[in-house]
């Protein structure tokens, strides 16, 4: 691997946006994610490369470390936050790479509810995965919630809600989208504190997500199907 | 320091199951223990009966109707629907009655306002407007401040009122800490005769050791001026903790209670 994509993947684990931060564990110095980036662009290395041995190779152990609780929240949102950066920064030149985003995911915290660190990690851990990340806001009436699918045809939707009260708005929301044939324009993914798989069964969401590393798995294995 | 205990919610599960089982002893046992470890308050919080009002309602009074029947110590009601509040009041026995809770929306407060107000019951009142929840101390103190104002104009009075400063998880803003302890520093000096009370575990999502970040917490609350907490006193620690809060914040003359619950073995060093 080449050294500058090999020292990106190792400043994403550490979560080091730039060169002056200390990062998860204080052990790296030199360029950080979002230096390296641009030093990778003004190489000529392939953007393919960058991001897929950079930043979601780091991404993918930031993950792995996070399920096994050797890091814990900050950790994963330095990284996260570093990644995301990096993205923007990469994103004109998408193009002429011949690659595109992955596809466009909205997000939303449902109505009645006005929970968002939840929706707010997954957003950005999306964001990170090459996913284009729509937030819609929180407390969001249903049928704003269908009007933004009919008009923009997102290919993901993820609602969020945290209360026992507010996750039954989530089966009214499908129940909306079939009603007005919009069901299988989106794939609709549900996560938050109330909600399980069976829950998701229950409505006839397409996925539930346990945390947003579980959202990127989920929304990668449709690019694979 | 007053405790109301926390255990008694639809939404932790072997809670949300006993209430649709209707398996009174088990709800009955969780108020017992929690007046044991020293509850001031039971908070009770019923659900939302799958979705019917109705249910939410009957599940409610029943709840209310066996709680109340097996411990002594006062209720706090917790539900998000003034229909659910009212029947609640109407099946409660007692004068001491919490209402969990009201924020700054003023349809909200309009309908249960006027409950607080006739039944003399102590009020939680999130500092929060619609559109989300405020990040600042300042728009926190505005919506405290749209509170006060409404209620006071329905009849509540001050002394009623228990402000909630909320607590945000300090491992997505590490700000979000001293926005809560000023969020009562502020409230306790316009309102000199309301009080503030706050969940715990909010404020350590996302971290290890939650236990001590959460005590430690509390103790920076304590000495904030925080009056109330809902916890859960079964945590030994965190109760023994109240005790020593109490103490340092000057509200244990003589330091009685402290002394008194460490001869009871309450208090780990």
């Amino acid at each position: 691997m080449n050294d500058i994509i090999a020292q990106l993947r190792e400043n994403v684990i550490q979560g080091r946006m730039t060169r002056d931060d200390e990062g998860i564990d204080d052990t790296l110095t030199g360029p950080g994610v979002v230096e390296l980036t641009q030093m990778a662009l003004d190489n000529k290395l392939p953007v393919k490369d960058i991001i897929a041995d950079g930043l979601t190779a780091g991404m993918e152990i930031v993950g792995e470390k996070f399920n096994a609780r050797e890091y814990y929240v900050p950790d994963m949102l330095a990284s996260a936050e570093a990644v995301s950066e990096a993205m923007d920064i990469l994103k004109p030149h998408l193009k002429a790479a011949d690659l595109a985003m992955k596809g466009n995911f909205a997000i939303v915290t449902v109505k009645g509810d006005i929970h968002d660190i939840g929706k707010n990690i997954v957003a950005i851990l999306l964001k990170g995965a090459g996913y284009e990340v729509f937030d819609l806001g929180i407390d969001v009436p249903t049928d704003k919630i269908i009007d933004y699918v009919r008009e923009n045809k997102p290919d993901f939707l993820g609602l969020s809600a945290l209360l026992t009260t507010t996750m039954l708005v989530m089966g009214e929301i499908i129940e909306a989208l079939k009603s007005e044939g919009l069901r299988e324009s989106v794939k609709v993914l549900i996560g938050g504190a109330a909600v399980s798989k069976e829950f998701a069964r229950e409505i006839g969401a397409d996925a539930y997500c346990a945390d947003g590393f579980e959202a990127v798995r989920v929304l990668d294995s449709y690019q694979a199907s | 320091m007053l405790i109301v205990g926390e255990k008694i919610n639809a939404s932790i599960k072997s809670v949300g199951q006993a209430l649709l089982s209707k398996d009174e002893a088990f709800l009955i046992n969780l108020a017992k223990d929690q007046v044991d470890a020293g509850a001031d308050f039971i908070d009770v919080n019923a659900g939302v009966g799958g979705g019917s009002r109705e249910n939410a309602i009957t599940t409610m009074e029943w709840l209310i109707n066996h709680v109340q029947r097996a411990v002594d110590k006062p209720l706090c009601i917790d539900s998000d629907d003034p229909a659910v509040l009212k029947a609640a009041l109407n099946q409660y026995v007692g004068e001491t009655v919490m209402i969990n809770s009201v924020d700054a929306e003023p349809a909200r407060l309009d309908a249960i306002g006027p409950l607080a107000a006739e039944r003399g019951a102590l009020l939680v009142a999130l500092v929060m407007k619609e559109g989300g929840i405020p990040r600042t101390v300042e728009e926190r103190l505005e919506a405290a401040d749209a509170i006060m104002t409404r209620l006071t104009r329905l009849g509540v009075r001050e002394d009623q009122i228990y402000f909630d400063p909320l607590v945000l998880p300090i491992s997505v803003d590490t700000g979000q800490g001293l926005v809560t302890l000023k969020t009562i520093e502020q409230i306790k000096a316009r309102y000199p005769s309301a009080k503030t009370i706050m969940g715990l575990s909010n404020i350590s999502f996302g971290l290890p050791s939650r236990g001590i970040v959460n005590r430690s917490f509390f103790l920076m609350a304590a000495a904030a001026g925080l009056d109330a907490a809902i916890l859960n006193p079964l945590d030994k620690q965190l109760m023994s903790l109240v005790k020593v809060a109490n103490m340092l914040s000057n509200r244990d003359p003589m330091c009685r209670g402290f002394i008194r619950a460490y001869r009871k073995g309450l208090i780990s060093d």
